[in-house]
Order: C-alpha cells, then sequence, then structure tokens
C-alpha cells in the first residue's frame, strides 16, 4: 500500500515538473517577446495604420472569454443550484481569475500607453464600450477574487452571493466587450448586435471545454468521485449543445453577409470563406473548433471522458483562431481604396511578428505557471456543502 | 441647453483644382514637426487619386485631398475611453495626448482613415486644422501652402465668409455621408 502511494506521489511529482517546465518554456518565450518590445515599442509589433488590432488583442479577447465561461458553469452550481457542479466551484474560479490575469497581461503589452488607464477613473467617457468593458472586467476581477477567498475560508453562506454578482458581473462585462466590436459602425463587418450576443455562447461553451480539461486532469491518476463526474457528464452535454447553437449561429452569420452587397460585410466574409485567412477560418474555426468537437460529443453522448478532452482541445483551438479571425477580417477591408499598405487583391495584410507571437505563447506560460501554482497552494477541490 | 456655437471651422475643397503636387502633406508635416522617419504610414493629410475620366482625346485627372473630417458628429470621441479625444466649442476635433492610452479604438472607429500612432509622440495623432494657427489669426498649413488654392478655411457660422458663400454657390458633397458623421470637409463637385 505504502509502495503504492508513494509510486503515486512520484508520478505526480514528475507530472508537475513536467507541467512545471513547460510553463517556465512558455514563460521565457515570453520574456523574450516582452524584452523585445521593452526596446522597440509598438514598432516589434506587425499592427499598423489601417490594422492596429493584432494578434494580442485576440488573445486577450480569447483569455477574457474564456474567464467568463468559467464563471458561467461555476454559477451552476453555486446560483442556480445544479448539485453535480457544488464541488467543481473553487476550481472554476481559480482558472477564470488566472485566464483573466494572463489576458490583462497580454492586453497590458498592446495598449501603447497602460500607466495612463488612470484616466478611465479620472476623465471617464461613459459613451465609450472600452470604458464600460474595462472597467467592468476591473470589477470583475474583484469580485472573482472575492468568490475565491470566501470559497477558500469554506465561508459557503456567502459564496452563493459572490457567484451571483459573478455571473451577472461575467454576462455584462463579456457582452460588453462584444461591443467593443459591435458598436464600431466603420467597420459594418463587427457592427451590429451579433457579437455581443453570440460571445456569451462562446464564452460558455469555452466554459464548459476548460472545466473539463481541468478535472480529466486533476483525476486523470486516480478515480473521479461520482459528483465531479456526473458535473462533467452534464458540462459535455452543455457543450454539445451550446456548439449546435454556434453552428446554428455561424450559418446565418456567413448566410446574411453573402447574401447581401454590403461594402465591407459581404468583402470580410470572403476572406475568410476563400480569402487570405480560409485555412484559419474552415480548418481552425469550423473543423477544429465546431465540427469535430461537435461530432465527437454526439458520439460519445458527452459519456466518454477520452472524446470530451480531444473535444475540448479542438474547440479550444478553434476558438482561439475564431477571435484571431474575426479581429483581423474586420480590418482587411480598407476604409479607403488608395493606401500604400493595400495589395494587388485590393485588402490590407497582416500577420504576427515572431514578438507577438512570443507574447502570446508567454501568456499561455503565464496562466499554465499560474494554475500550476494555485494548484499547489490552495486546495482547490472543494468538500460538498 | 448647450450655447450655440460662436464659430463653426470648415473647410471647403475645390479637387478639379488639386494638381496632385503634394505641398500640403509637406506644409502640414513642417509646421507640425511632423518627422515621419521613413515611415509611409506617418501623415495627416492625403491625396487620392480618383482615376482618369472621360474619352481620349479629352481626358482629365482627378485628385481628391482629403484629412481628419473633424467631424460634426465624431466616432472617434464617442468610443474613446478616457475623453482624450474631445471636441471643441468650434467643432475642431482634438486630442489631449496625455490622456492617450493608445488602444486604438477610435483609429478603428474613423470611417476616413484619418488617425494613426505616432512613433515620435508614441500616441494617436491626426489633423487638428493646425489649431495654434488658427488662434494666431492664421490659416492652417496645408490651405496656406496650397499653390492652387484648393481648399478654403473659415467660419461656417459667419455667412460672409468665403466657406458660406462657396457653399452657397455651389453644389457640394460630403465623404460617406452614410457614415452619419456630419464631417466638415466640403467637396465642391
Amino acid at each position: 500500500m505504502n509502495t503504492i502511494a508513494i509510486q503515486a506521489k512520484m508520478i505526480n511529482s514528475r507530472g508537475d515538473l513536467i507541467w512545471a517546465l513547460t510553463a517556465g518554456v512558455l514563460c521565457l518565450v515570453g520574456l523574450i517577446g516582452l524584452g523585445n518590445y521593452l526596446i522597440q515599442g509598438h514598432d516589434a509589433y506587425n499592427v499598423y495604420r489601417q490594422v492596429p488590432w493584432g494578434i494580442l488583442i485576440s488573445t486577450y479577447v480569447f483569455f477574457a472569454v474564456c474567464c467568463t465561461g468559467l464563471c458561467l458553469v461555476s454559477a451552476l452550481g453555486h446560483v442556480f443550484g445544479v448539485e453535480a457542479f457544488a464541488r467543481v466551484g473553487k476550481r472554476a474560479i481559480a482558472m477564470a481569475i488566472i485566464a483573466l490575469v494572463s489576458g490583462f497581461v497580454v492586453i497590458g503589452l498592446e495598449i501603447g500607453q497602460p500607466l495612463r488607464l488612470v484616466y478611465n477613473l479620472l476623465s471617464p467617457n461613459l459613451t465609450a464600450p472600452i470604458w464600460w468593458m474595462g472597467t467592468l472586467y476591473g470589477i470583475y476581477l474583484a469580485v472573482l477574487l472575492t468568490e475565491f477567498t470566501l470559497m477558500i475560508r469554506g465561508q459557503h453562506r456567502y459564496v452563493g452571493y459572490a457567484s451571483l454578482a459573478g455571473f451577472i458581473g461575467g454576462v455584462a462585462a463579456n457582452s460588453n466587450l462584444g461591443s467593443v466590436f459591435g458598436f464600431l459602425d466603420a467597420r459594418v463587418w463587427w457592427h451590429g448586435p451579433f457579437l455581443p450576443v453570440s460571445i456569451i455562447i462562446t464564452a460558455a461553451i469555452s466554459g464548459c471545454a476548460i472545466l473539463i480539461l481541468l478535472f480529466a486532469h486533476r483525476y486523470a491518476r486516480e478515480k473521479m468521485p461520482a459528483d465531479i463526474r456526473q458535473a462533467i457528464t452534464i458540462s459535455a452535454k452543455i457543450f454539445a449543445l451550446l456548439l449546435g447553437v454556434l453552428i446554428f449561429f455561424q450559418f446565418w452569420m456567413v448566410m446574411t453577409a453573402i447574401y447581401g452587397q454590403v461594402p465591407g460585410k459581404r468583402d470580410a466574409m470572403m476572406i475568410l470563406l476563400k480569402g487570405p485567412l480560409a485555412l484559419s477560418y474552415w480548418g481552425f474555426e469550423i473543423i477544429l473548433g465546431m465540427l469535430l468537437p461537435f461530432a465527437l460529443l454526439l458520439l460519445s453522448r458527452g459519456k466518454s471522458l477520452g472524446l470530451a478532452v480531444v473535444a475540448a482541445v479542438s474547440t479550444l483551438i478553434g476558438l482561439f483562431f475564431m477571435r484571431y479571425n474575426t479581429v483581423v477580417a474586420g480590418q482587411l477591408v480598407p476604409m479607403r481604396a488608395e493606401v500604400d499598405a493595400v495589395g494587388p487583391d485590393g485588402l490590407l495584410s497582416y500577420s504576427p511578428s515572431l514578438t507577438e507571437i512570443a507574447i502570446v505563447i508567454g501568456g499561455f506560460g503565464l496562466c499554465l505557471a499560474l494554475y500550476f501554482a494555485a494548484n499547489r497552494y490552495f486546495n482547490l477541490d472543494e468538500q460538498g456543502h | 441647453m448647450s450655447e450655440p456655437r460662436t464659430k463653426r471651422w470648415v473647410m471647403v475643397v475645390d479637387p478639379r483644382k488639386c494638381i496632385d503636387c503634394k505641398a500640403c502633406d509637406v506644409a502640414c508635416k513642417r509646421e507640425n514637426k511632423i518627422d515621419a522617419k521613413g515611415r509611409r504610414e506617418t501623415y495627416r493629410n492625403w491625396i487620392t487619386s480618383k482615376g482618369v475620366e472621360g474619352v481620349y482625346p479629352n481626358l482629365k485627372q482627378r485628385f481628391e485631398p482629403s484629412q481628419c473630417q473633424h467631424c460634426d458628429n465624431p466616432p472617434c470621441v464617442k468610443v474613446c475611453p478616457t475623453s482624450a479625444s474631445y471636441q471643441t466649442p468650434e467643432g475642431l476635433v482634438m486630442i489631449d495626448y496625455k490622456r492617450c492610452i493608445v488602444c486604438a479604438s477610435c483609429i478603428l472607429a474613423c470611417p476616413y482613415d484619418a488617425r494613426y500612432k505616432s512613433s515620435q509622440t508614441k500616441v494617436i495623432d491626426k489633423c487638428t486644422f493646425c489649431i495654434h494657427r488658427i488662434a494666431e489669426g492664421k490659416l492652417p498649413a496645408c490651405v496656406d501652402t496650397c499653390p492652387t488654392k484648393v481648399r478654403v478655411f473659415g467660419d461656417l457660422n459667419d455667412p460672409n465668409s468665403e466657406v458660406s458663400r462657396l457653399l452657397a454657390r455651389h453644389h457640394y458633397y460630403v465623404l460617406k455621408p452614410e457614415a452619419g458623421t456630419k464631417p466638415s470637409l466640403f467637396y465642391l463637385s
């Protein structure tokens, strides 16, 4: 018995070492990117006058949406009383905080003058969606930290209230993040209610996917308790259902964009369908992000943990590319025709620089490192209450 | 109720007179001490070729000078989270550089591609209608320098100003009227 326990501990330690090393390498790559950014400033990025938002913005959106998604899934237990989810909340909220912090770090390196964010308080502009998004996510982070603290201290009486505040804050912050794009009249590809609405669906999808991964990793070497297994199965089913909704949304988004001849809108859609972002759209966003995981989850009816894990990884990769595609495609149609940067196809172009890619990798490294640390220093296994 | 504006600064552009000499661009850079450092994306004003019109041998080429439109309903001001972008009482759209966080939201909100990140000031930059010259009773540098007098600058609230008289006498258009921005640049047609 003792030998088995020692072996299990050794395996866990080796597993921990691999995670720590991976996180360390990714963080190191990020630090190299950061170093280059500090030396060269924004010149180290491939964004320019006509395409000022690049992969760092889309990565921030990815992290922020993941954060909200985890909070939404966690709220199933503490807000909506789904018993099976009562024990997954703490780990989910810890990861939500980590995802948001990682997102803030990435966007902090995109914003040219982050220290001047103090003017968000000193001279706020209430008509600016970025003001609402930034402020709501700031408050949201505070709510999540409070909720996590209450969970750690075992003050379950108050966790429900904090979780409700987190749920409302998450939905508000997330849809406001969608409005940062949706309110830009000049960018017809983004403009409209689609992004503020659909971003909630994708948040819940990413929340389900990450929850499955977190618990598959947690119980990789031991038997998963029945209630957690049930929570994961329910998550996989919600995950499949929401993927179906997302595919439905996506179909009508494509149809409405290509049916008409609205200047800018159809062009942006064609960039994704058969233009420079076609591989990223079809290969990653549609096949990896939606169709493959949807098929896997339907095939297993959400009951196979292995297939759910593959579906979750596949979807998260797809969602990462979905953010990239949304951000970039919205800018590649030029605002005026005669711009130096326009290519022979009449479109602008963008591909991330090595520095931008390094910072993105660093963001994921930070996320992994913080989760590794949280897993080590906090008891993320919530006891039933 | 807000006070009625005493002045509304506008620019009337006669694109038929433009010869694409780009003196406006050079004057702007010199006046505003803009060092482009070889970057082709650093400019506050520009000239667009509208292509060749007519049938041979009666051909003509038309150019369309442009810049920040100092919109009466500026989308860039609406989206700025820190109120760094603002409108003066005379309708000029300005940037308080010290408040700009360079989120670039204003660049994307502008339907005219008028804004850019300045590598000199490390914040967002654009045309100011040479507000410092207006304060001294002078014309904006691009207006002053234009050899063919493409641009006319003045107060639209003054019925006797040259801009008011030009707009009363000629047909004109604005760029992207569908954007609802109410630009302060009027093009004679």
